[in-house]
């Protein structure tokens, strides 16, 4: 395992690169997960007049002047998904995967997950519902499961749940060419809600239903409080004082993943008072 | 923390009298590693008050099917033999322990 890192910023939009830059000028040793083309919505953004001293940009002008900053300041970006973040208490555990880092502090800047939740999803998450195949493919063995996948990853995920389930059936959410197992029975149908009582029972699609025990939903991102678990969140977002501090001590967020309105210069402000109160708290910890 | 196996399941906690806490687990699990060490403190500050324990769920599956286990971690908290709380998936130390305390 690595060494710990002081702040850990999951996100590279404006908010998360602010955070990343204010926390860098303090010294901090910081790590930031994000993609290469910072933020898609930044890229797709025609033209931007409310970013200020900037008028009259375009979305990929502005992301370039994001990349001079902090190529400047030698902040680089870690193209990793993390998948969980558990709070241990004095610091956070971020998993890729089987991998592992740890901070002792987190600044959340996801922005905003558009697509919509399933009717029952939520209600039965637990009961039936997941979101790691992988993570409860044992409890199935021998049951019938559906899987609802967003990307070619879930198909990796789905021939190993299909060793052990008894019956597999894959819900493709995007045209693609599928490297499935022979036997998972593909349902090229539209998902609408999640039926059962104490537990799930069945998939209700456009089409028809399906009797399953079991749903797995596997998307490019997860929500926030799937994300951290424990983490409260308020109207579809990361609930935060003033600070940006969250329910979680050491925890931070800052952009559209704490509220509307979503727009650039909220979240690179944000980004900046969560990546200050971020360095205060490593500060506060080191002083203890 | 006790291990518990299929057979002294009902005397250890069904039959129980007092507040027990039983987490569910498997070795395959990524997040039941993570609370493992955090359930692992709990019992050291509320161990003699409330009764911890484990569960491999591989090894017995009878008892996670009783109890509908669907999930993992899972960690119930028994009272007077019932299951007088459930919680389902990875939670922070703060918050399990606030939980834990109405039982003490």
């Amino acid at each position: 395992m690595e060494d710990r890192f002081d702040i850990a910023i999951i996100g590279s939009g404006p908010a998360g690169l602010s955070a990343a830059i204010n926390a860098k000028i303090r010294n901090k040793k910081i790590i930031v997960f994000g993609s290469r083309d910072l933020s898609n919505k930044l890229l797709k953004a025609p033209k931007i007049n409310n970013y200020l001293g900037f008028y009259d940009i375009s979305g990929v002008e502005l992301k370039e002047k994001f990349k001079q900053h902090i190529d400047h300041l030698g902040i680089e970006i870690t193209y990793e998904r993390i998948n969980n973040v558990y709070a241990m208490g004095d610091y956070f555990a971020l998993m890729v995967n089987d991998k592992m880092y740890e901070a002792t502090a987190l600044v959340l800047a996801t922005g905003m997950e558009s697509s919509k939740l399933l009717k029952g999803e939520e209600e039965f998450l637990g009961k039936g519902v997941g979101y790691c195949a992988t993570c409860d493919a044992p409890l199935y063995k021998g049951k019938v499961v559906t899987i609802i996948g967003y990307n070619r990853e879930a198909e990796e995920e789905a021939n190993y749940v299909n060793e052990l389930a008894g019956k597999l059936y894959y819900i493709p959410m995007y045209r693609k060419d599928m490297k499935l197992d022979q036997n998972i029975e593909i349902v090229n149908d539209i998902p609408v809600e999640v039926v059962g009582e104490d537990h799930v029972q069945s998939l209700k699609t456009k089409k028809g239903e399906l009797t399953t025990d079991a749903i797995f939903v596997l998307k490019d991102s997860i929500s926030p409080a799937q994300l951290v678990p424990g983490l409260a969140i308020e109207n579809e977002h990361i609930k935060v004082d003033r600070n940006m501090s969250t329910n979680l001590k050491g925890c931070f967020a800052a952009g559209d993943c704490v509220g509307r309105p979503y727009q650039y210069i909220k979240a690179a402000g944000e980004g900046l008072i969560a990546g200050q109160s971020a360095v205060a708290y490593v500060d506060s910890q080191k002083n203890k | 923390m006790k291990e518990l196996l299929e057979n002294d399941f009902t005397e250890e906690i069904e039959n129980y009298d007092g507040v027990a806490l039983v987490d569910f687990w498997a070795p395959w699990c990524g997040p039941c590693k993570m609370i493992g060490p955090i359930v692992e403190q709990l019992s050291e500050e509320l161990g003699d008050k409330i009764k911890f324990s484990k569960l491999n769920v591989d090894d017995n599956e009878a008892i996670a099917r009783k109890y509908k286990v669907m999930s993992i971690p899972t960690i119930m908290v028994f009272k007077g033999g019932e299951v007088a709380d459930t919680l389902v998936g990875f939670r922070p130390k703060q918050e399990l322990e606030t939980i834990l305390k109405k039982y003490v």
